[in-house]
């Protein structure tokens, strides 16, 4: 009882909160008009010290002195010299430029849709500089003009390298952010799909944006995931896994949180489903939230293809994810304490090969595990003209060497084998990877306690998956809780005109997708009458 | 996190402290497929095992050595001498495959029931083994014969029962769980199979037994094992085992050869059978009724029946009945007259169709059953003839 009680009271101990408010940045509003030309000039050059990139010019136009700040590294110098040199002349047509209104007017006029902005403080010109925006500051006036110009050197759209399809599109998205937004708004004509900025990442400034369909998307779940957005306090990020982290309901799970996919088409159903899509600056992986466990095992190509080839793979994925799970540590469960479960020619069998094996089946187990993902990791990151090496080595090592050598058994090999492929299945390279890692604790456990361990794992690991929560979304959702309409897309595909639902556990605005329409079916027959 | 330290040093503790206590790694098992209980010289027991030496079962790692090691120990209980047998064998016993136990013929008549309380008490072994006799044998010696297929003595025992009951019904596919139900229930008394040896025990002892067309020995089923009690009361011939199991309905497919003709047979297989036992005591005489039906197609004939006419079907199908009634009221009278021993379980069926007047007689069952009046009715009927309608035997010139 002892026990009990001091595990409650540790329960009831609670940290206060500790705030640490950061204090206000003295220079942040320095406006424009307390600052001259040379001033200013002075202050950017602190701001960026030395580097090269940086071009500040003195210039004359519309008869006024002016500065031209830019950067160079951002900005498309030639667009630059093209369209932006010949607008803004040398000429002075009478125009006077002394108040803000003529400036207004003079862009209006010079750069009307060109999408310029008119800032006033210090530090908005920075940030504009750093999104490769260039700045004209007039002379003795309040507001600068900031016209956008960054240069866009880009990948150009090419099939995704992970989650690749037969049958379906096969564009996948880039590193791009505009390029990934048009590639979505190109897919959904329609006026509800919104888009939000933000910018996160104090050193790195990295725009994040979320996208939603208003009037179908969870409001309270759109909400949540600008809060959780704007939470985020860290220096950099550099790939939607950063944000994914962050922003996760849980981190200390081998299971991902949110659905990363590089894949469009996929984007945007699961948009039109209630998702909401959080794009990364810089990488061609987008995360869709909130994610539950079903989605990891439904690919977009199942609903490309005839219903019942797109439910049978679906399952074969279900079954491939067990055995990528379970396979070894049934092995070593098995044959260390439960022989009478195998058919004795079987059991013979493996004796037989076993003969002469130094090693316990656990050990062998790990050995060849353990070389499998060192061997793995090995082609992942090997460069591409030795990749071939790897599988070459490989295949000795792994099949024929250590079996010849009497170090491993031929079945192991199989076992190895089966668990690889299997694992290869996974759509979504970050579930496998749970696998990956959940494979050895089962392993250990089944070599103490055999297969009442392998059982006592996996209700742990299920327990634990009805704890997790997606942006409030219980992970396993619509088989627990169960909800029934929604099992036509669970292990099963049903035909395209059946699911008219929208899934329930999104709590969505607009909970079905179409209207009865019945099943497909030929014209009537002489006679028949029509449905 | 104090917390979390302590739950995980609690779930270390837990598993480390219970695990591995039944871990047996496979190199350092020998499975044992088949035991042999007889007669000791001095004690009450000699149990010998068979274990199987995996290497030689496998046709990649198998290098002209014996199939199994057969060792034997002497001593006064079943539940000592499963691991005094490593004396002599290197490896850990794995008794979850054991497959059949063989009954030297000299214990069965003394009697078994003793240590069979070990073997169903027991976790590893299973329930579900053949047990047979070893007529005229001691179990051991059974044992000892290899076979060329399957070269562990007690696995080719397992499979030949297995077969010959699937296809002619000559094992009456008795397994322990059976034996033990026989022994509890008030009206019924046990039967085993009884193999027997057929050449030389002593030549069937080496891997050269296994080099030879016909093999010096041979292990092969012989007959019906009936027992009183639990002490063997004497055997039954193969034919009989086979209309044993007819009567207890579990005849899968079988074969028999009717007199068609003077000096002429034909042979008929029945795939399809069902037997219905009726009981009921009337003025202290036990009356069963025996109903089979049987459906078959005509395998072979000498005679030159006309098969494209109903009216032959007719004619075979009576023939074939008058036969089989004669085989089944044959077995029951054999049995009523020799044993007295109520192998066919009319008791069980008493019991349930008769309860009242069975109760009285229930002690004296045996005797009763000898006097029963056991009538037996049969339907047979021919569907078909195999591939020809006509035989060649009409046009012969």
């Amino acid at each position: 009882m002892s026990i009990l009680k001091s595990l409650l009271k540790m329960r009831k101990k609670k940290e206060l909160p500790i705030q640490i408010e950061e204090p206000p940045d003295a220079d942040a509003g320095a406006d424009l008009k307390t600052l001259s030309l040379e001033q200013l000039k002075e202050k950017i050059k602190d701001e960026f010290g030395s580097t090269i990139d940086l071009s500040m010019d003195d210039l004359k136009t519309e008869g006024k002195d002016a500065l031209l700040v830019y950067l160079t590294s951002m900005v498309d110098t030639k667009q630059l010299k093209e369209t932006f040199l010949q607008s803004l002349s040398g000429k002075h047509d009478g125009l006077k430029l002394t108040t803000e209104d003529d400036l207004k007017s003079l862009c209006k006029e010079k750069f009307g849709g060109a999408g310029y902005q008119l800032i006033e403080t210090f530090n908005d010109i920075i940030t504009a500089l750093l999104f490769g925006n260039i700045i004209i500051v007039f002379k003795d006036l309040e507001k600068a003009l900031s016209l956008s110009m960054a240069s866009s050197e880009d990948r150009s759209i090419t099939e995704p390298s992970t989650q690749t399809v037969i049958r379906g599109p096969k564009d996948g998205f880039v590193e791009s952010i505009s390029t990934n937004v048009s590639l979505l708004r190109r897919r959904i004509k329609n006026r509800n799909l919104r888009f939000e900025k933000f910018i996160i990442g104090s050193e790195t400034n990295t725009s994040v944006y979320i996208g939603y369909m208003e009037g179908i998307s969870n409001k309270k779940i759109v909400e949540e995931v600008r809060k959780r957005l704007r939470k985020i306090k860290v220096h950099a990020i550099f790939e939607s896994g950063n944000i994914e982290e962050l922003i996760a309901d849980k981190t200390a799970t081998p299971f991902p949180l949110a659905l990363n996919t590089e894949r469009p088409d996929t984007v945007a159903a699961n948009l039109l489903d209630g998702k909401i899509v959080i794009l990364v600056d810089g990488t061609p992986f987008v995360l869709l939230v909130p994610a539950v466990l079903v989605d990891f095992f439904s690919i977009a190509e199942d609903y490309y293809q005839n219903f019942m080839m797109g439910s049978f793979l679906r399952i074969i994925r279900y079954l491939a994810f067990m055995i990528a799970l379970i396979t070894p540590s049934l092995y070593v469960g098995i044959l260390t304490f439960h022989h009478e479960l195998l058919p004795t020619p079987l059991l013979l069998g493996i004796i037989a090969q076993r003969e002469g094996v130094p090693f316990p089946a656990v050990i062998e187990v790990l050995i060849m595990e353990v070389t499998f993902e060192i061997l793995r990791e090995a082609g992942v990151r090997m460069p591409r003209a030795v990749g071939q090496t790897v599988s070459i080595v490989g295949a000795l090592v792994i099949g024929q060497a250590a079996a010849e050598a009497g170090i491993i058994s031929n079945i192991m090999v199989i076992i190895v084998a089966i668990t690889a492929i299997a694992n290869f299945v996974s759509p979504t390279y970050s579930f496998a990877a749970a696998a990956r890692l959940l494979r050895f604790m089962l392993i250990i456990v089944s070599a103490i306690l055999g297969l009442y361990g392998v059982l006592l794992v996996l209700v742990f690991i299920v327990a634990h998956l009805s704890s997790l929560r997606s942006f409030g979304v219980a992970y396993l959702s619509p088989v627990a809780p169960f909800i029934i309409e929604q099992q036509k897309d669970v292990f099963f595909r049903f035909p395209f005109w059946s699911m008219r639902q929208r899934p329930a556990y999104l709590k969505t605005q607009n909970p079905e997708k179409m209207p009865k329409t019945g099943s497909p079916s030929p014209p009537p027959m002489k006679g028949e009458r029509a449905n | 996190m104090k917390r979390y330290a302590f739950l995980a040093i609690l779930i270390q503790v837990m598993i480390l402290l219970s695990g591995c206590w039944d871990q047996r790694e496979l190199g350092e098992i020998t499975v044992v497929t088949g035991m042999a209980v007889d007669k000791g010289e001095n004690d009450k027991y000699v149990l010998t095992v068979e274990g199987i030496n995996a290497t030689e079962l496998n046709k990649q790692t198998a290098s002209g050595f014996a199939p199994s090691i057969v060792y034997g120990v002497e001593g006064n209980s079943l539940a000592e001498l499963a691991y005094k047998v490593n004396e002599g064998i290197s490896r850990h016993l794995i008794y979850s495959h054991m497959r059949t136990l063989i009954i030297g013929e000299e214990l069965a008549k003394e009697g078994i029931i003793d240590f069979i309380d070990y073997l169903e008490r027991n976790r590893e072994i299973r329930d579900d083994f053949n047990i047979l006799v070893a007529r005229g044998l001691r179990g051991a010696d059974i044992l000892r014969v290899t076979y060329q297929f399957q070269k562990s003595p007690s696995l080719k025992l397992h499979t030949q029962l297995d077969t010959m009951m699937k296809d002619w019904g000559g094992d009456p596919g008795v397994r322990m769980n059976d034996v033990i139900r026989a022994w509890t229930s008030s009206g019924r008394e046990p039967v085993m199979a009884a193999v027997t040896i057929l050449g030389d025990p002593k030549k069937g002892l080496s891997s050269e037994n296994m080099k030879k067309v016909t093999p010096d020995a041979l292990v092969i089923l012989d007959s019906l094992a009936i027992f009183k009690e639990d002490k063997l009361a004497g055997y039954l011939s193969l034919e009989d085992s086979r209309n044993y199991l007819w009567i207890q309905d579990k005849i899968i497919k079988t074969s028999i050869t009717v007199e068609c003709a003077e000096g002429r047979f034909m042979g008929l297989r029945v795939y399809n059978t069902k037997t219905k036992i009726k009981g009921e005591i009337q003025g202290g005489q036990p009356k069963i009724d025996i109903n089979i039906r049987a459906e078959a197609y005509v395998d072979g004939t000498h005679c030159n029946n006309q098969f494209d006419k109903a009216k032959t079907f007719f004619e075979c199908d009576r023939c074939a009945e008058k036969h089989l009634e004669k085989l089944i009221s044959g077995t029951v009278k054999k049995v009523q007259e020799e044993y007295e021993a109520d192998i066919f379980g009319f008791g069980e069926v008493m019991q349930r169709q008769d309860y009242k007047d069975y109760k009285p007689i229930e002690d004296s069952w045996d005797e009763k059953f000898a006097e029963a009046d056991v009538k037996v009715d049969t339907t047979v009927i021919i569907r078909r003839t195999g591939i020809r309608t006509k035989s060649f035997l009409n046009e012969v010139k």
